[in-house]
C-alpha cells in the first residue's frame, strides 16, 4: 500500500514535471510578461500594494483597450509580481526569478530602497561590456527613492520623487513665508535608508544652502520602535519653530503623539514625502492634522481624481505619490514596447530588453497622470535616468490631505 | 538640581514605569518557562494577536475600552490554549527542544495568519488614559505609562499571592520543581500545565492592551519585538525566576531609557545585550537565577 502511495506520487511529480505546459514559450500565450517586485507583505506593505494595485489598473486598461500591437499581432499584458517584504535577501531572490523563471521583459519596483540598492547592484553596470556579467533586466521604478539609485546601473531607470530639490523647495517656501520661523528640529530613522537618505542628502544640504535656519536638535529612533520618550523630550527642550518628521507611519505617528503628550508646539510640521498617503490618515488623524508633506500627487485634475477612484474601486489601491507612479510606469513602456520592434520570443528576450531599454531612454518628455514628466538623460552628471515632475505640497486638513501649495500651471486645472 | 541629574531622573521614572511592562512580558515568558522547562516563541504572538482580535467589538460595534480590553484577554487566553493544544500537548518527554520548533512555527503561522488577514496594516487603538501627559513637579509622566505601573504591581501581587498561598499555586510550584513526584503524589501535570497557559495568557491579554495603547495601534511587527525583550528579561532576570524577571524587566527598562538619552537611540540595543552579556558571564544563571542555572 505504501509503496504503490510512493510510486503514484512519484508519477504525478514526473507527469507534472514533463507536462508540456512548462515549456511552453511565453510568445505562444500572446501575452508579453511584466514583472513588478514590491514588498507585499510586512510593514511596508502598504506602499506596496498600493503600487501592485495602480499597476493592476493601468494593466486592466491596456488590456481592456485591446492589448498592444507586437510584430503586428494583439497581445496582452500580464504582470508577474513577486514579495521583496522590504528584505534585501528576499529581494535579491525574487530578482533572480524575475529575471530568469517569470521571463518578464521589464520590471517595476522595487519598493524599499534598502531593497533597491542591493538588487540594482547585481545588474550590468556598463552596457555593452562583455565582461560585465550583470543581470541585462531593466528597472522601472516606482518606490525606492534614496537619491541617486540609479546611478548604480543603466538597467536603472526611475520615476520616483526627487527629494533634493522637494526639500530645497520647501526651505525656500519656508524661509520666505514665514522669515520669523528660524529653529529647526528633525527627527529620521536610522535603518531606514530613505528616512536617513531625506535628512543627508536632501534637507540637511538645503538648510545649509538658504543659510536662514538653524538646527537646534536632531534625533533618530528606528522605523518600528515602540518608545519615543526620551527622543521626544530632546525635541521639547529645543522647542524649535519648524519640526521636520522624515519618518514613515509606523513611527510618525507614536511620535506626534508623543509630541502631543509632552505639549510640544511647533509652528509647522514639514513630514517626508511617502507620508502623503492615505496610512496616517488610518492610524492618527488626530495627531497629524496640520502636517505638510511634499508630493507629486494628489488628486486635483479630473484625470488624477479618475485613476484614484478607479484603482480604490477595483484594487481598494491608495493613489499616492509612490502608487501613482506605477500607473504611469506602465502606460508609458506600453506604447515603447510597441515602438521597440520586439519580437518576444524566449530566444529574444535579452534583446528585446535592450531595445525597450534603449527607447526608455531616449523618451524625454512624457505625460503624467497631474502634469507632465521629464526623463532626465543617461549622460545627466546628477540624476541620470530620474525623472522631473511637478511639485506640490499637500496639508492633513480635517483628517484629509488636502492641498497646501501648487504650481500655478496646476492650479488652472 | 542640576540640568544632567533632572534630566537622568526624568528618564529613571520614565524607565521604571516601562521597565514594569517589560517586567510583564519576561514575567509571562517566565512563569512558562517555570512551569514547563520549555521556551515558548510564540508568546509574542499570543499578545499580538489578543491586541488584534481586541479591536473587532470596538470596530463592528463601537465598544467600549472595557470590552476591548476584557476580548483581549479572552482571545489570548484561547489563543495560548491552542498553543499549548498544538505545540506541547502532544510532544514526547525528553525532547525539551522540540517545543522551540513548534512554536516558532506557531508564531510564525499566527504573524502570517494576521498579516494576511490586516494586508499588514496597523490598526488605530484607543487612548483611554488620554493624550496629555501628567505634570510631577519638573516631570512629565505619561497616564499609560502610570498605568502600565499600576497594573503591573496588581498583575505581580496577584501571581505572588496565587503561586505561594494557593493550592493551585502550590501544584504550580511541585511541577515545576519535580513533576514526576507530582504526579505520584495526584497533582494532574496536564491540569497543571494547561491552567499555567489560561493563566500567562491571560497576562498576554494585559500586556498586548497595554503595548498597543502605549504605541496607538496594534502593528503586526508587535510579535517579534515582544518576543525579543521577553526572552532578554527572562535570561537577565534568571530563567525561571519569576522575582529575577521582575527584576530584568526594570533593569532593561532603565537602561534603555537612559542610554538612549545619553548616548543617542543607536546605543540602546548594544547597551542593553552588553549588559546582558556581562550578567552572564558574571552570573550565569540570571540576576536572580540560580548559579547552576
Amino acid at each position: 500500500m505504501r509503496r504503490s502511495l510512493i510510486c503514484g506520487a512519484a508519477g504525478l511529480l514526473a507527469a507534472f514535471l514533463l507536462w508540456p505546459g512548462w515549456a511552453v514559450a511565453f510568445e505562444g500565450e500572446g501575452t508579453v510578461r511584466i514583472g513588478g517586485m514590491w514588498p507585499l507583505s510586512g510593514p511596508a506593505s502598504f506602499f506596496g500594494k498600493a503600487a501592485f494595485g495602480l499597476a493592476s489598473l493601468a494593466v486592466d486598461e491596456i488590456n481592456e483597450a485591446g492589448g498592444l500591437v507586437v510584430g503586428g499581432k494583439r497581445v496582452k499584458l500580464a504582470l508577474y509580481s513577486q514579495d521583496e517584504a522590504c528584505v534585501a535577501e528576499q529581494g535579491l531572490a525574487v530578482v533572480k526569478r524575475l529575471a530568469t523563471v517569470d521571463k518578464v521583459l521589464f520590471s517595476l519596483g522595487p519598493g524599499c530602497s534598502s531593497v533597491a540598492e542591493p538588487v540594482f547592484g547585481t545588474l550590468q553596470k556598463k552596457l555593452d561590456d562583455r565582461s560585465d556579467t550583470g543581470l541585462q533586466l531593466l528597472f522601472f521604478t516606482d518606490i525606492a527613492t534614496k537619491f541617486g539609485l540609479a546611478k548604480l546601473s543603466p538597467w536603472a531607470f526611475r520615476n520616483t520623487p526627487d527629494e533634493p530639490g522637494m526639500y530645497d523647495f520647501v526651505v525656500k517656501y519656508l524661509k520666505e513665508k514665514h522669515p520669523d520661523f528660524k529653529t529647526v528640529m528633525v527627527s529620521y530613522e536610522s535603518d531606514f535608508a530613505h528616512s536617513a537618505a531625506t535628512w543627508n542628502i536632501a534637507l540637511k544640504p538645503a538648510l545649509e544652502r538658504h543659510k536662514h535656519h538653524q538646527v537646534v536638535e536632531v534625533v533618530d529612533w528606528r522605523w518600528l520602535d515602540n518608545e519615543f520618550g526620551a527622543q521626544v523630550t530632546r525635541l521639547r527642550k529645543a522647542n524649535a519653530d519648524i519640526y521636520f518628521s522624515l519618518t514613515h507611519t509606523p513611527s510618525t505617528c507614536p511620535s506626534l503623539r508623543e509630541l502631543k503628550r509632552q505639549r510640544v508646539r511647533p509652528k509647522i510640521v514639514v513630514g517626508i514625502t511617502s507620508l502623503a498617503g492615505t496610512e496616517v490618515l488610518q492610524q492618527c488623524p488626530d495627531v497629524a492634522e496640520g502636517v505638510i508633506a511634499p508630493s507629486n500627487f494628489a488628486p486635483i485634475t479630473p484625470r488624477a481624481k479618475q485613476v484614484a477612484d478607479k484603482a480604490w474601486e477595483r484594487y481598494k489601491a491608495d493613489s499616492n505619490i509612490h502608487s501613482v507612479p506605477a500607473y504611469e510606469n506602465v502606460h508609458l513602456m506600453k506604447g515603447l514596447i510597441e515602438k521597440a520592434g520586439i519580437k518576444n520570443t524566449e530566444e529574444s528576450l535579452l534583446s528585446d530588453r535592450r531595445k525597450v531599454r534603449d527607447l526608455l531612454a531616449t523618451v524625454g518628455t512624457f505625460q503624467g497622470v497631474v502634469g507632465k514628466i521629464t526623463m532626465r538623460p543617461e549622460d545627466d552628471p546628477v540624476k541620470p535616468r530620474d525623472v522631473d515632475k511637478d511639485l506640490l505640497l499637500v496639508q492633513i486638513r480635517s483628517a484629509k490631505w488636502d492641498i497646501f501649495w501648487v504650481p500655478d500651471h496646476l492650479k488652472q486645472n | 538640581m542640576s540640568t544632567v541629574l533632572l534630566d537622568g531622573t526624568e528618564q529613571l521614572i520614565n524607565g521604571l514605569m516601562y521597565g514594569c511592562f517589560y517586567a510583564l512580558i519576561g514575567g509571562g515568558f517566565t512563569l512558562l518557562f517555570g512551569v514547563l522547562r520549555r521556551f515558548n516563541l510564540a508568546y509574542g504572538s499570543t499578545i499580538m494577536a489578543g491586541a488584534y482580535a481586541g479591536l473587532i467589538p470596538v470596530y463592528l460595534f463601537n465598544a467600549p475600552v472595557l470590552v476591548l480590553f476584557v476580548t483581549t484577554i479572552v482571545v489570548s487566553v484561547l489563543v495560548g490554549l491552542l498553543v499549548e493544544f498544538c505545540c506541547f500537548r502532544f510532544l514526547r518527554k525528553g525532547h525539551e527542544l522540540a517545543p522551540l520548533m513548534t512554536t516558532i512555527g506557531m508564531l510564525i503561522v499566527i504573524d502570517e495568519t494576521i498579516v494576511y488577514l490586516t494586508d499588514a496594516v496597523g490598526f488605530k487603538y484607543p487612548a483611554p488614559f488620554g493624550d496629555e501627559s501628567l505634570a510631577l513637579g519638573p516631570f512629565l509622566i505619561r497616564p499609560d505609562y502610570l498605568a502600565i505601573l499600576v497594573v503591573s504591581v496588581v498583575s505581580f501581587s496577584a501571581i505572588f499571592y496565587l503561586l505561594y498561598r494557593t493550592r493551585f499555586g502550590r501544584a504550580m510550584r511541585a511541577v515545576a520543581e519535580r513533576p514526576d513526584a507530582a504526579q505520584i503524589l495526584g497533582v494532574s501535570v496536564r491540569h497543571v500545565n494547561v491552567l499555567t497557559f489560561v493563566l500567562t495568557s491571560a497576562l498576554a491579554g494585559i500586556i498586548g492592551f497595554f503595548a498597543a495603547v502605549s504605541v496607538g495601534s496594534a502593528r503586526p511587527e508587535m510579535a517579534a519585538w515582544l518576543t525579543g525583550k521577553g526572552l532578554v528579561v527572562m535570561v537577565l532576570g534568571g530563567l525561571g525566576s519569576f522575582p529575577g524577571a521582575i527584576v530584568g524587566g526594570l533593569a532593561l527598562g532603565v537602561l534603555e531609557f537612559e542610554a538612549v538619552w545619553f548616548l543617542g537611540s543607536s546605543y540602546r540595543d548594544i547597551l542593553a545585550f552588553a549588559i546582558l552579556f556581562l550578567v552572564l558571564i558574571v552570573r550565569p544563571g540570571g540576576l536572580l537565577g540560580t548559579r547552576t542555572a
